[in-house]
């Protein structure tokens, strides 16, 4: 329509509107809008071709002739019919999902051609051993791998456009991690899989998942409605805006991934005075617990997406109390060992003086209990509690929550019991 | 063949050329469409530099936008779940969606800005003097309805930019003193911005507003007809020549119906316009709205090919982007209520009935009552910066100035926590996720 009109009026402005002055009472310069019109004219014409310019030359178009005419070069005459010239995509609607990916990775099945050596852009998806369970007409491709289904540009559909929060998880993205892409993919996996305790192939997040059992993190942190109410809520942790976590002492990308990284290996160093203990995780671990918070999301999928149903965690009695200031200390040994009580977070769970919280008052436990006894209890807690029935006895008190092995030195847990020692009972 | 082929040529090349004045006018006065323009206009309503040709810049924009917005609706959905992502369909699947979905924004943002400018085109030539005050009053009604029009269409992508420039426009509302809350309460059909709200918004913008719009428009250009035309065509402003002794001028009245005879429409122009200076509507009149025309559609689509439409992330309550940003247009009010906003220790005194409410209704009462206060001379009615009017032009102009000043400043310099930056300074990089 708009070429019509454009057409139409380069006709109307070819042939000057001599507007007769024999027949006209009085012209008005006839001529005068001549020019100005004839350049309106071409002016809206060339940008109304530039606009069908636009409109019939798309990236997938090019992509798709360019491997129609590699597979007619190699004489695969049968499978360059088959290469579509249109916008595919695979439409999940139980997934709220559109991904036209399969416009320009036309070959994703490999159901136009299984030739070897084809360029990156056509190969077929690897068969890798999960494919069997994930195939493409229920899965399609952003649920695993990123990126916005909906795009159908290069740039636009690898996510990697400002406004795009979700972008294709590429090797490279994965090294600023020291990741490989499958263990980065881990997150996206696990947005289904989060019910399972362990998903073959999710080496990491499997991982984090025995973690967050094994150290009791529910006994501080509520994790889908059960845990502690003593720290955040970490069901959605994944949600959370990254702009409202505090990046002064994160070295490297300001990104929640690296925030998580840094703050598992090391919680004080990146929120001083955290509550949090220090697990001396190894980087494997604070990257495993980091890639498990990015997958906890409020994603939901329809019930046949969810994996089988799963074992609950224990649920823990929630705890409420603000975390006391360790009692200052005079010694320089025991002024050593304030510092590691309050630096692993043993202020979050025990008082000195004042009453138990998580875990009983500390005054004048080196008066119940002898050095040696302290110092094997505090190399590994659960050990100790697993050879004394009383002691089972007595944590069961305490809502069934053993302490967490802090991995503490040698060095560190004589500097606790000579703090210890400065309050007796 | 090549007679046929002659004939076709003809069909294609022809041209409107009437023969005569009177066929000229029947054309005008037997068109719906071109009926409402008068068979004969002044030379003078011509000139570029005079009206600047803003008025029928700003209804050839709506006219875009009318039909782009058609086009729209047929791919839009109206819902919170489907709103984001029919748009997302628009702009990368729909034939020519993108184009629509440009242009329509294009035109959106060149209405608001020029109907403000054909504003200050009438003020600087006082050309909103008796009898045209009322016109002056329509002309305010419609730059309220343009500016709402945008307003309410900034909301329908159901992205993050929609929907924190909704949060930030309602809340200014709500400073209306009394009925502020009330306001915002049936504006989003609850207290916060969902499902409701959408749908109330985008009936406003497909319906009632571009209906309020059309009336208004119609009422408009009937008026200026009405009031003798453009301004500058007065006599006041422009001396007739000397009527020559043979032909002496008739106290003659256009009518609405131009050639016929009769006086169903007088106009009430200071006095009849001479003969003299006036040249048919068809086809010199046309012609040239054929231009503007092409001008402007050729303007929004080189626009629309050299920067699309933004769409943020799908509109997420709980994620505030930063800065959180009213629509360029009611910048100047954020800034406003930015500036008057005191914090006193752990007070705050919000500047929101100051900065939102007190400062543009002055303004616009002011620019309401202006033409029945104004007492400059006739004489300088249609003439630009007069140096009778210069005071109140220079006020006016400098009013206009801030406001330019306070948007750009909006737009330009505010970035993360309402931070002041340079145009040319980085923003600092805000976290992401990956």
């Amino acid at each position: 329509m708009a070429t019509l009109l454009a057409v139409a009026s380069v006709a109307a402005a070819a042939e000057p509107a001599v507007s007769g002055g024999d027949t006209m009472h009085r012209p008005f310069a006839a001529n005068r809008d001549f020019w100005p019109l004839l350049i309106a004219s071409i002016a809206s014409l060339l940008a109304v071709l530039a606009v069908a310019y636009r409109e019939y030359t798309p990236e997938w178009h090019h992509d798709q002739q360019a491997f129609r005419r590699d597979l007619l070069t190699r004489g695969a005459y049968a499978a360059a019919a088959l290469v579509p010239n249109e916008v595919e995509q695979i439409w999940l609607p139980a997934l709220d999902r559109v991904d036209r990916c399969i416009s320009c990775h036309v070959n994703y099945d490999g159901s136009i051609s299984t030739l070897s050596d084809l360029p990156a852009l056509y190969q077929p998806h690897p068969d890798l051993p999960y494919m069997a369970k994930h195939p493409f007409p229920t899965f399609g491709c952003t649920a695993c791998h990123g990126g916005q289904g909906y795009a159908t540009d290069e740039a636009g559909a690898h996510g990697l456009v400002a406004h795009w929060d979700d972008p294709l998880l590429t090797t490279a993205l994965a090294a600023q991690y020291g990741l490989t892409r499958a263990q980065l993919m881990e997150i996206k996996c696990n947005t289904c899989h989060r019910p399972d305790d362990t998903t073959p192939g999710m080496d990491l997040i499997n991982m984090a998942k025995e973690i967050v059992a094994k150290k009791r993190c529910a006994s501080c942190h509520g994790i889908e409605g059960g845990g502690g109410l003593g720290a955040s809520d970490l069901t959605y942790d994944g949600d959370n805006n990254p702009e409202l976590l505090d990046f002064s002492a994160v070295e490297g990308p300001k990104t929640a991934l690296n925030w998580q990284i840094q703050h598992f290996a090391s919680p004080q160093k990146i929120i001083k005075r955290s509550g949090m203990p220090n697990y001396r995780l190894n980087e494997e671990q604070a990257k495993a617990l980091a890639l498990l918070m990015l997958s906890w999301r409020r994603i939901s999928f329809p019930p046949q997406y969810v994996p089988a149903a799963r074992k609950r965690p224990a649920v823990v009695q929630p705890v409420v109390r603000e975390v006391p200031a360790a009692p200052p200390a005079t010694s320089p040994l025991a002024v050593q060992g304030r510092y590691v009580f309050e630096n692993r977070g043993c202020n979050s769970c025990h008082r000195v003086g004042g009453g138990p919280l998580i875990g009983p008052d500390l005054a004048g436990v080196t008066q119940r209990r002898d050095d040696r006894w302290l110092a094997t209890w505090l190399k590994d807690p659960a050990q100790v509690v697993a050879k004394d029935e009383k002691l089972q006895v007595w944590t069961h008190e305490y809502g069934d929550i053993i302490m967490p092995d802090q991995n503490l030195s040698d060095d560190d847990i004589k500097a606790l019991i000579a703090y210890m020692k400065e309050f007796p009972a | 063949m090549s007679n046929s082929l002659r004939r076709l040529w003809r069909w294609v090349t022809w041209t409107w050329n009437p023969a005569s004045e009177r066929e000229a006018s029947t054309a005008i006065v037997e068109n719906l469409w071109l009926h409402w323009f008068p068979a004969k206009v002044d030379e003078k309503s011509f000139g570029w530099r005079y009206s600047l040709w803003l008025g029928a810049v700003s209804a050839f924009l709506f006219l875009i936008l009318v039909v782009t917005g058609v086009l729209l609706m047929f791919f839009y959905v109206p819902s919170t779940e489907r709103a984001y992502w029919s748009i997302k369909d628009i702009d990368y699947v729909v034939g020519f969606g993108w184009l629509l979905r440009n242009q329509h924004r294009w035109a959106a943002h060149l209405m608001v800005l020029v109907v403000f400018l054909h504003m200050l085109r009438v003020f600087f030539a006082g050309a909103y003097r008796a009898p045209r005050a009322a016109n002056w009053l329509v002309g305010l009604a419609l730059l309220l309805l343009t500016l709402l029009l945008s307003f309410t269409g900034y909301l329908l992508p159901w992205d993050q930019l929609a929907f924190w420039a909704v949060t930030v426009g309602t809340n200014i509302a709500k400073e209306v003193p009394f009925v502020g809350d009330g306001l915002r309460f049936v504006l989003l059909g609850g207290t916060e911005i969902g499902q409701s709200a959408l749908v109330r918004f985008y009936v406003l913008h497909v319906v009632v507003l571009p209906v309020a719009v059309s009336v208004l428009f119609a009422y408009h250009m009937w008026r200026v007809r009405r009031d003798g035309g453009l301004a500058v065509t007065d006599p006041a402003a422009a001396p007739l020549p000397e009527p020559s002794p043979t032909a002496p001028v008739q106290g003659k009245t256009y009518s609405l119906f131009g050639v016929t005879p009769g006086t169903s429409l007088e106009t009430r122009a200071a006095r009849p316009q001479a003969d003299d200076a006036a040249v048919a509507s068809s086809p010199h009149l046309l012609r040239r709205l054929i231009l503007v025309f092409l001008a402007v559609f050729t303007l929004t689509i080189i626009l629309s090919l050299i920067s699309g439409a933004p769409l943020e992330e799908a509109a997420n309550p709980s994620v505030t982007p930063n800065p959180a940003k009213a629509p360029w247009y009611f910048l100047w009010l954020q800034e406003l209520l930015a500036v008057t906003t005191i914090r006193l220790g752990g007070w705050t005194i919000s500047g929101g009935f100051v900065g939102g409410i007190l400062i543009p209704g002055v303004l616009l009462l002011a620019a309401a009552v202006w033409p029945f206060l104004d007492r400059s001379p006739l004489q300088t009615v249609g003439v630009w910066f007069p140096r009778e009017r210069r005071l109140q032009n220079s006020v006016f102009a400098l009013i206009a100035l801030a406001i330019a000043i306070l948007v750009l400043i909006g737009v330009l310099m505010r970035g993360p926590y309402w931070q002041l930056y340079w145009p040319w300074q980085a923003w600092p990089q805000l976290p992401s996720r990956l």
